[in-house]
């Protein structure tokens, strides 16, 4: 569903992502490792469309992004690390909006809103200004409009920040849920190597542009050789040592 | 739903919320923000019909009177074609910074680019909201003229309806070519090496300065009667190719009913407007998005190591100030600097102004007479202060308000409260008054006004500093906005508004009362000396008082309030 191709994006003289290639199938929980300034952003910024690559190309389920920007939108979601919601709007109000955002017709629109306000515990406070909510129920309500037209791959962006242990679980149990029953493909970027071992299928580690291994946790233990005791974090700070970017 | 419904729809239901709002906001703010709006919309009103009526009746000089009422009417028609070609550009400057706000830097932005919309649907999206921006107070000020000329030349009904159905398709222009330039400049000038900017900023100013001393110098202003300057100057804004020529006659038209001409300068005023609209929906679908990905892109890293440049070196140069103070002082110089937004209109502002007083020592100003020069040089000092007034209001009000997320620093550190704001009030003053006092000294010498006049205006600059610090920084301690980090929006606030009134009222009763006395006694209307004296002594006697009640009244309460303040 996801394929990157030598994909290079540089910013004068430094290069942010160099000749990444990548393939992600439906149905996988990919995760994405790498320090600050790895290039994880960069990579999900081009996949979003919100940034043009300088070679290579990037395709959301066979279609281009910057030649097919529409179609390859039409099946992505994007949770970022700090959601943008209209704060003069109600959580219902926005969940209507991002739905004409996407063209949905009126159908069965409605139903979905409200399944989707209760899965994510928003529905209390559905009619209120989002510029009441507390953070954790602004990143519910992101979550919830993330997944109103049905995306096929979803991109989430650290989604742990001020979250509670009890909401992570429920994200996680929901993100992974998707891929299983929905066959969703879910590349999620974050920092919490516990999480990413977890619920991963796969884990990709990106230190200064270069995908460094792919492959499942077992697979990555193997690659770095590690003894019995090592964890990923270990193996992470194996990989990327000496090359975290300030 | 169609993707540009769901976000007008959006839009309206969040400016519907906003209105509701205002339920919870203050009465009081509400009251003076309303009041000041309305009495300076009648003030314009008033102003302009005033001007007109001087026109029509003083008609001109030399002419016999027929002749002079119908060059009246031509000279104010001109007026109204040279009001629509002013705005013309000011809207193309005021969007190109609109919609790079709107367009590469809001919020909002990337969360719609990620959506399935095209950049054509995004474009209109945001060009909506750069021409609601960009016009409302184009037309907040403007209306007042056009009701004036209306009622003036007791224009037909036509020509109210007229003004509204021409201003639509008029503004959409100036917002188009805006939004066209901001995606060429984005696109184009990141590239560009920083002499070639330098340079290209310099023929520009050249050849405005060329044009300006051309068309209105001081010599010719002095040659010639004003109204046949403007007749003579003004020819060259009746170009047929120019939107703001089609819109002003079109509208003038429709004021002696003659709708033929105006429907059809209207329909091309709106067929243009239209194109403009779809020749800038291609320019965003063609240039929008390699300049957004540059932006998002950009290094914007930059070093500033201690001991370099005047910045670095700041603590060294202020040795002489105490520990903890010096160091506010230092943050708070560094913060405004690298602050562009913030230096440039202080610079802009006395830039300007120091540009017109430079001029003061043209040959012609020394053969008027020592009353006009006097009054010049109080009008000179009047704008100053204006100026000063404008500033304090927008810099140093908020400051107070500013450090309400670092109060945990301040409150650890060896500082009292009454530190800070003392801190804050002789910031403002040092940093206001060389420039200030600098302006007015230069307009007295160069307008060779007498000694006391001279002594008087310098006084009066320089309790206007500490009075309107004073001010600005007490208010803005009884007023404190804590929850807000950005300095427009605070100022926004009722505080903000009450503290540019009380400064503006300040000028009007300080340098208005001396202005009447010197002005008096300059015409010779005191007929003895005796009278001007005591007259004089009197002023100044009252304006001190009236200066050190706004330095320390604003101060003691402002203070008073941010003691008792809990964070």
């Amino acid at each position: 569903m996801i394929q990157i191709e030598n994909l290079t994006k540089r910013f004068g003289t430094k290069t942010a992502v160099d000749s990444l290639n990548l393939e992600i199938p439906k149905g996988e929980f990919f995760c994405f490792l790498g320090p600050n300034g790895a290039g994880k952003t960069t990579t999900i910024k081009v996949l979003t469309g919100l940034m043009l690559p300088t070679s290579g190309t990037a395709a959301i389920g066979g279609f281009d992004v910057q030649k097919n920007p529409i179609e390859a939108k039409k099946l992505l979601g994007y949770i970022p690390d700090h959601p943008f919601l209209y704060e003069k709007l109600t959580g219902r109000e926005f969940m209507y909006f991002v739905a004409g955002l996407h063209g949905m017709g009126e159908g069965g629109l409605k139903d979905d809103v409200e399944e989707l306000l209760h899965t994510f515990d928003v529905d209390g406070v559905r009619d209120q200004l989002v510029e009441n909510y507390s953070h954790r129920k602004q990143q519910k309500l992101s979550f919830a409009s993330c997944f109103l037209h049905r995306p096929q791959v979803v991109i989430v962006d650290e989604p742990w920040v001020g979250l509670d242990p009890k909401n992570i679980r429920a994200v996680k149990t929901y993100l992974k849920r998707k891929t299983v029953e929905e066959g969703v493909t879910v590349l999620m970027s974050t920092h919490t190597l516990s999480i990413a071992e977890e619920v991963a299928d796969r884990i990709g580690i990106i230190n200064l542009g270069k995908l460094l291994c792919v492959g499942s946790v077992r697979e990555i233990m193997k690659l770095e050789q590690s003894t019995p005791t090592s964890t990923l974090e270990d193996v992470f700070l194996e990989l990327t040592k000496g090359d975290e970017v300030a | 739903m169609n993707p540009l419904r769901a976000i007008f729809r959006a839009k309206s239901r969040m400016g519907a919320h906003s209105l509701r709002a205002l339920r919870h906001e203050s009465w009081l703010k509400i009251g003076v923000v309303g009041s000041a709006a309305i009495v300076l919309w009648f003030g314009a009103l008033y102003g302009f019909a005033a001007g007109f009526m001087w026109l029509r009746l003083r008609g001109f000089a030399g002419e016999p009177p027929e002749d002079a009422i119908s060059l009246a009417e031509i000279l104010m028609a001109r007026l109204l074609a040279i009001f629509a070609l002013a705005l013309f550009f000011m809207l193309i400057f005021s969007n190109v910074l609109i919609a790079f706000s709107t367009m590469y830097k809001a919020r909002e932005v990337q969360y719609l680019l990620q959506a399935p919309i095209g950049l054509r649907t995004y474009f209109l999206a945001r060009f909506t909201e750069c021409v609601s921006f960009s016009s409302w107070a184009s037309a907040y000020l403007g209306t007042p003229l056009i009701l004036a000329y209306g009622y003036t030349t007791s224009a037909h009904w036509g020509y109210y309806l007229a003004a509204i159905l021409f201003y639509v398709p008029f503004v959409a222009i100036p917002a188009a070519a805006g939004s066209v330039i901001t995606f060429l400049l984005v696109r184009i000038f990141p590239r560009l090496p920083r002499v070639m900017l330098f340079a290209l900023a310099a023929v520009v100013l050249v050849v405005l300065f060329v044009y300006l001393r051309q068309n209105f110098s001081v010599e010719r202003l002095a040659e010639s009667s004003i109204e046949r300057l403007i007749l003579q100057t003004t020819v060259q804004t009746q170009s047929p190719l120019l939107p703001s020529t089609w819109a002003a006659e079109g509208v003038l038209a429709a004021a002696d009913a003659n709708y033929s001409k105006a429907g059809f300068l209207w329909l091309l005023l709106s067929a243009n407007a239209l194109m403009a609209i779809w020749l800038a929906a291609e320019a965003a679908h063609w240039l929008f998005l390699p300049g957004f990905s540059a932006i998002l892109g950009a290094d914007r890293t930059s070093r500033h190591p201690i001991g370099r440049g005047i910045l670095g070196r700041l603590e060294l140069l202020l040795a002489f100030v105490r520990n903890a103070i010096r160091a506010l002082v230092v943050k708070d110089i560094r913060l405004f600097w690298r602050d562009p937004i913030q230096w440039t209109q202080f610079f802009i502002f006395f830039g300007l102004m120091a540009a017109y007083i430079a001029n003061l020592g043209n040959r012609s100003m020394e053969m008027a007479s020592p009353a006009y020069r006097s009054w010049v040089a109080s009008l000179n000092s009047g704008a100053c202060a204006l100026i000063l007034a404008s500033l304090t209001s927008r810099f140093i009000y908020p400051l107070i308000s500013l450090e309400g997320f670092r109060f945990w620093i301040l409150g650890l550190a060896p500082i009292t409260r009454r530190q800070l704001v003392w801190q804050k009030f002789w910031l403002s003053v040092a940093t206001t008054a060389p420039f200030t006092v600098g302006i007015s000294f230069l307009s007295c010498v160069l307008l060779n006004v007498s000694t006391l006049h001279f002594s008087v205006t310098m006084y009066t600059i320089v309790c206007a500093n500490f009075s309107l610090a004073g001010l600005a920084v007490g208010l803005g301690s009884l007023y404190p906005n804590f929850e807000e980090d950005n300095p427009a929006r605070i100022v926004s606030g009722m505080g903000g508004t009450l503290n540019f009134l009380l400064s503006v009222a300040y000028i009007t009763l300080v340098l208005g009362s001396q202005m009447m006395v010197l002005q008096w006694h300059a015409f010779g209307g005191y007929g003895a000396e005796r009278y001007f004296t005591p007259t004089l002594a009197v002023v100044l006697v009252v304006n001190t008082l009236l200066s050190i009640a706004a330095t320390f009244i604003p101060m003691r309460v402002g203070l008073r309030n941010l003691v008792a303040t809990e964070f």
